[in-house]
C-alpha cells in the first residue's frame, strides 16, 4: 500500500506541483493541500481522471488564530481502496470560493451548510438564503468566536429544580479555608 | 386510450412479488432497533471512578450539567464529593463532557428513548438514575481519544555522570514555550488545593501561566507563600498525587511550573517589584520569632506585612532551616534561597544571625519582651542507629554531614559511603556523596517502593550511580585498630505482611548476615527536637511525643506563644511549615488587633 500511495501522489504531482503532501499516515489515506485556485481542477482529475470517484465528506475547519477557513474534502477510489483527504484555505475575513457542485451533485447540500453555518459565499450556488436555521440573525454558528455557551444561556430557560448547583473550585475552598485573592479570581475556572 | 387496458390489468399483479416476503409491520411488543456503535444516547457516569472535577460542566455549552452533592458521596483526598447531574432537555448529545472527562467516568450509553409528560423529569443524574446503563455504554474516551493531554512536558535535566561531577543544579527548568504548554493541561479543578497543606492557589496561577502573564502568577503564589521558589525546587508536591490528570495520565508538573513563574523574578528587587506588597503601617506591637526555617520565615513575613515588627532569632549563620542546611545545593542552589530570604528581610522582617536562644539569649527574654511568639525551631537532633560500634570515627547523622558540608565545612568520608535509611534525607546525603567521589552504598529496611523519599530523588540517585540494598537492617559497625569505621555488617530481610493491614513489615533472616566495607556511616533513620532553651516553660508550653501540642491556630498551651513546623506536624515538609506559619499569623494578629 506504501508503493501504491506513492505512485498516486507522483502521479497528482506530475500535474499539480504545488501541492503539499502529508503522508505519515499508517493506513490507506494521504493527505494534500492546494491552494484555492486549483481545488476545482484537482477535483476533477482526481474524480475522471484517477478514479476517485466517491465523494466520502466534506467538512470546514475554522484557523481562528490564522485568519483562515480550510475546506476539506475527502474521496475514495473503489478501484485502489484508498482515500485522499483534499485540502485548501480560503482567507477567514473574505471567505469566498466559487462553486464545486458539478464536479458531485452532493456539494451542493454542503456548501448550503457551509455558508450558513460558516459564512463561507459560493459564487454559482444557486439555492435559497436559508437552509437548517430559521430567521437566523446572529453570525455564523459554527464559527469558533460564536459563543454558544451565551446564546444558549439567553435562548433556554433555567429549569427550576438546578438550583442547588455548586461550584467545584468554590466548594473546596469552603472545605479548606482557602482565601483566593480578589485579582486572581479571573483565572478561577 | 384503447378499451382494453392490458398495462393496467396486469401492473397490479406486480405487487405479488411482496408474496411470502416478511412483512414490513411492526412486530408487538415493540423491539427498538439497537443503536449503532459509538452512538451517543443518554449519560452513564460511574460513580466510584468519578472524582468530581466538575469538567464535565464547565465544558457544557448548553449549561446543562450541574455539580451537585450525593447522599453517600463523601469526598475527600482528590475528590469533590460533587457529582454531574444532567438536564436532558438541554443536552445536545455533543459528548465533549465524555471527550473532557479525565478520569473516564463519563460516558453516553444506546439508551435513546425516554418519554414522559413531565419535562423537568429530564433532569437526572446519570449513573445514580441509571444505574443500568453501564451496561450499555457506547461513546467513552480513551488515553488517546481523550481531549486531555495525559503527556507531561518532559524536563531537562543534567545527566547523571555528568551531575555528580559538581554540585550544579540538576534540574534546568522549563523554557517559557514549554511551561505554557505543561500549564495548558491543567484542567483548574483545583482539587490539588485541597491536599496542599498550604492550600495555595494553583489553578489560579498555572492559568495565569498559560495565559502568558507571569507577572499575576508570582504575585498569586505570594499571597500565601514567601518561598515558592524553594518549594518549586524541593516541594513534597502532594498536590501533584491527587492531580485530576493522573488518574489516567501523567500529573501536570504543578512544583516545575512554580518553579518556573517564580524563576521569571531573577533578584530580590524585581520580586518586590512584582509582588509590589502592600505593607501596612507600622501598628507598634511585636512579634518575636525562634528560628529562620520555613515556618518562621512565613509567619514573619505575612505578620510584617500586616504591620508587626518582627524580629527572627536565628542560631545559623543563615536563614532558611532545613532548607538551608539539610537540602543539597543541586535541588536548592544557595542563590536561590538567598534571594528569597532576601526579599523577605527587604519588608522589614529583621533577623539576628548566629544567636542561639537558650545560649545568646533566654527564651524568658524574648517571651518578656514580645507581645506574642513564634516558635519555628525544627527537629536539630537525629535518630542514632543504636547499634554496636556507632560510636566509631566515620560514623556520623546524615542530618550533621548535610550541615556542614552545606555551611561550607570539609568532611572527610573516604571512598566507600554506606547511609542507613530511605527518605529524603538520606538519598540526599547519599548523591551529596557521589558528589564527593565516593562510592556509596543505601541500607534500607524495606523495598524500594517503601521509600518515603520522593521517587525522582531516588530515580536521581540511581542515575548517579547510587547502590540501593532494599531490605537490609545493619546490626553492627566494625571499626579497625585505629576506631575507624572499617565494615557495616547486616542482615538481610524479608517482608512479613502486617496482621493488622498496615504495611509489611521487614524481619530479619537470621544467618543472613552480610558485610559490606566502609569508610563512612551515615544514619538517616529520623530526626527529634531539642527543647532544653525552653525548660523553664515545660509546665507552661505541653509537649507530647516529642512535639509542642497547639490548638488547630498554631496556638500552644501558652496562649501568647505559637509554634509551627517539624516541631509542631509529623508531615516533616517544608509546605507544612509554611502553612503553620501562614495560620500563626491570621491567629497572632487576630489575638494582637483585639487587644
Ligand atoms: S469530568 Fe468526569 S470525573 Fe470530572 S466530574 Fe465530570 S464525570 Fe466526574
Amino acid at each position: 500500500m506504501k508503493e501504491l500511495k506513492e505512485q498516486l501522489i507522483n502521479r497528482i504531482k506530475a500535474h499539480f506541483p504545488d501541492i503539499t503532501v502529508e503522508n505519515n499516515f499508517n493506513y490507506n489515506r494521504f493527505d494534500v493541500s492546494i491552494n484555492k485556485e486549483s481545488i476545482h481542477s484537482i477535483l476533477f482529475y482526481l474524480k475522471d481522471v484517477m478514479g476517485f470517484k466517491h465523494l466520502s465528506d466534506t467538512n470546514c475547519v475554522d484557523w481562528l488564530e490564522e485568519g483562515e477557513f480550510e475546506i476539506v474534502f475527502i474521496v475514495w477510489s473503489p478501484a485502489e481502496k484508498i482515500k485522499i483527504f483534499v485540502r485548501t484555505r480560503i482567507d477567514r475575513n473574505n471567505p469566498v470560493l466559487e462553486t464545486l457542485d458539478m464536479i458531485w451533485p452532493q456539494l451542493h447540500t454542503y456548501e448550503r451548510e457551509f455558508r450558513e453555518m460558516f459564512g463561507i459565499q459560493f459564487t454559482g450556488l444557486e439555492a435559497p438564503d436559508e437552509f437548517i436555521l430559521e430567521d437566523w440573525q446572529g453570525p455564523p454558528p459554527y464559527r469558533r468566536d460564536f459563543d454558544t455557551a451565551a446564546f444558549a444561556a439567553e435562548t433556554f430557560f433555567e429549569r427550576p429544580g438546578r438550583e442547588d448547583a455548586e461550584d467545584v473550585r468554590e466548594a473546596i475552598t469552603k472545605l479548606t479555608g482557602e482565601e483566593i485573592p480578589e485579582f486572581a479570581k479571573k483565572y478561577s475556572r | 386510450m384503447s378499451f382494453f387496458d392490458l398495462k393496467g390489468t396486469l401492473k397490479p399483479l406486480t405487487a405479488l412479488k411482496q408474496f411470502g416476503k416478511e412483512p414490513h409491520t411492526i412486530t408487538y411488543p415493540k423491539v427498538s432497533k439497537e443503536a449503532a456503535d459509538r452512538y451517543r444516547g443518554f449519560h452513564y457516569n460511574d460513580l466510584d471512578e468519578c472524582i468530581g472535577c466538575g469538567n464535565c460542566s464547565t465544558i457544557c455549552q448548553n449549561a446543562a450539567i450541574d455539580m451537585i452533592h450525593l447522599e453517600g458521596i463523601e469526598g475527600g483526598k482528590g475528590d469533590s464529593g460533587l457529582r454531574p447531574r444532567v438536564d436532558h432537555g438541554r443536552c445536545c448529545w455533543c459528548a465533549l463532557c465524555v471527550e473532557v472527562c479525565p478520569t473516564g467516568s463519563l460516558s453516553l450509553t444506546k439508551d435513546y428513548l425516554y418519554v414522559s409528560e413531565d419535562p423537568d423529569s429530564f433532569l437526572w443524574t446519570p449513573g445514580k438514575d441509571n444505574p443500568g446503563g453501564k451496561e450499555k455504554i457506547s461513546f467513552f474516551s480513551t488515553e488517546e481519544t481523550s481531549l486531555n493531554v495525559f503527556q507531561r512536558v518532559p524536563m531537562t535535566e543534567i545527566e547523571g555522570t555528568e551531575r555528580i561531577k559538581s554540585f550544579a543544579e540538576v534540574v534546568l527548568g522549563y523554557s517559557e514555550d514549554e511551561a505554557r504548554a505543561e500549564a495548558s493541561r491543567c484542567i483548574s479543578c483545583g482539587l490539588c488545593t485541597e491536599v496542599c497543606p498550604d492550600h495555595m492557589h494553583i489553578p489560579e496561577y498555572i492559568n495565569a501561566i498559560a495565559n502568558g502573564n507571569d507577572a499575576d502568577a508570582v504575585r498569586i503564589i505570594y499571597d500565601n507563600n514567601p518561598l515558592p521558589e524553594m518549594c518549586g525546587k524541593v516541594c513534597t508536591r502532594r498536590c501533584e498525587d491527587v492531580c485530576a490528570i493522573a488518574t489516567r495520565g501523567e500529573a501536570i508538573a504543578i512544583r516545575w511550573l512554580k518553579r518556573y513563574a517564580t524563576e521569571t523574578a531573577k533578584t530580590a528587587d524585581i520580586i518586590h517589584e512584582i509582588v509590589n506588597p502592600e505593607i501596612k503601617e507600622a501598628n507598634g506591637k511585636t512579634v518575636g520569632i525562634i528560628g529562620a526555617g520555613p515556618s518562621g520565615l512565613t509567619a514573619a513575613y505575612y505578620l510584617a506585612l500586616r504591620g508587626y515588627g518582627v524580629t527572627i532569632y536565628e542560631a545559623s549563620a543563615k536563614a532558611g532551616g532545613a532548607t538551608m542546611y539539610g537540602i543539597p545545593k543541586y535541588r536548592l542552589p544557595l542563590e536561590s534561597l538567598q534571594k528569597q530570604v532576601d526579599y523577605i528581610q527587604s519588608i522589614g522582617v529583621k533577623i539576628h544571625f548566629n544567636t542561639k536562644v537558650g545560649k545568646d539569649i533566654t527564651f524568658k527574654e524574648i517571651y518578656d519582651h514580645y507581645d506574642a511568639v513564634f516558635m519555628g525551631v525544627g527537629f536539630p537532633d537525629a535518630w542514632s542507629l543504636g547499634v554496636d560500634g556507632e560510636n566509631a570515627k566515620g560514623s556520623m547523622q546524615a542530618y550533621r554531614y548535610l550541615y556542614m558540608i552545606n555551611s561550607g565545612e570539609k568532611v572527610d568520608v573516604g571512598d566507600k559511603v554506606i547511609v542507613v535509611g530511605g527518605g529524603n534525607v538520606a538519598i540526599d546525603a547519599a548523591r551529596v556523596s557521589r558528589r564527593m567521589n565516593a562510592e556509596v552504598t543505601i541500607l534500607y529496611r524495606r523495598r524500594v517502593e517503601d521509600m518515603p523519599a520522593d521517587w525522582e530523588e531516588i530515580e536521581g540517585a540511581e542515575a548517579e550511580g547510587v547502590h540501593i540494598i532494599p531490605q537490609a537492617i545493619p546490626i553492627k559497625v566494625i571499626e579497625d585498630e585505629k576506631g575507624n569505621v572499617k565494615a557495616v555488617e547486616y542482615l538481610m530481610a524479608e517482608m512479613v505482611p502486617d496482621e493488622r493491614g498496615g504495611r509489611p513489615k521487614p524481619v530479619a533472616i537470621e544467618g543472613s548476615n552480610t558485610i559490606i566495607e566502609a569508610t563512612a556511616v551515615m544514619a538517616a533513620i529520623g530526626q527529634m527536637g531539642d527543647y532544653s532553651f525552653m525548660s523553664e516553660f515545660e509546665d507552661k508550653i505541653k509537649i507530647n511525643r516529642g512535639r509542642f501540642v497547639t490548638n488547630d491556630k498554631q496556638q500552644t498551651t501558652d496562649p501568647k506563644v505559637f509554634a509551627g513546623g517539624d516541631a509542631v506536624n509529623s508531615t516533616a515538609d517544608a509546605i507544612s511549615a509554611i502553612a503553620d506559619g501562614f495560620r500563626a499569623c491570621k491567629a497572632i494578629d487576630e489575638m494582637l488587633s483585639k487587644k
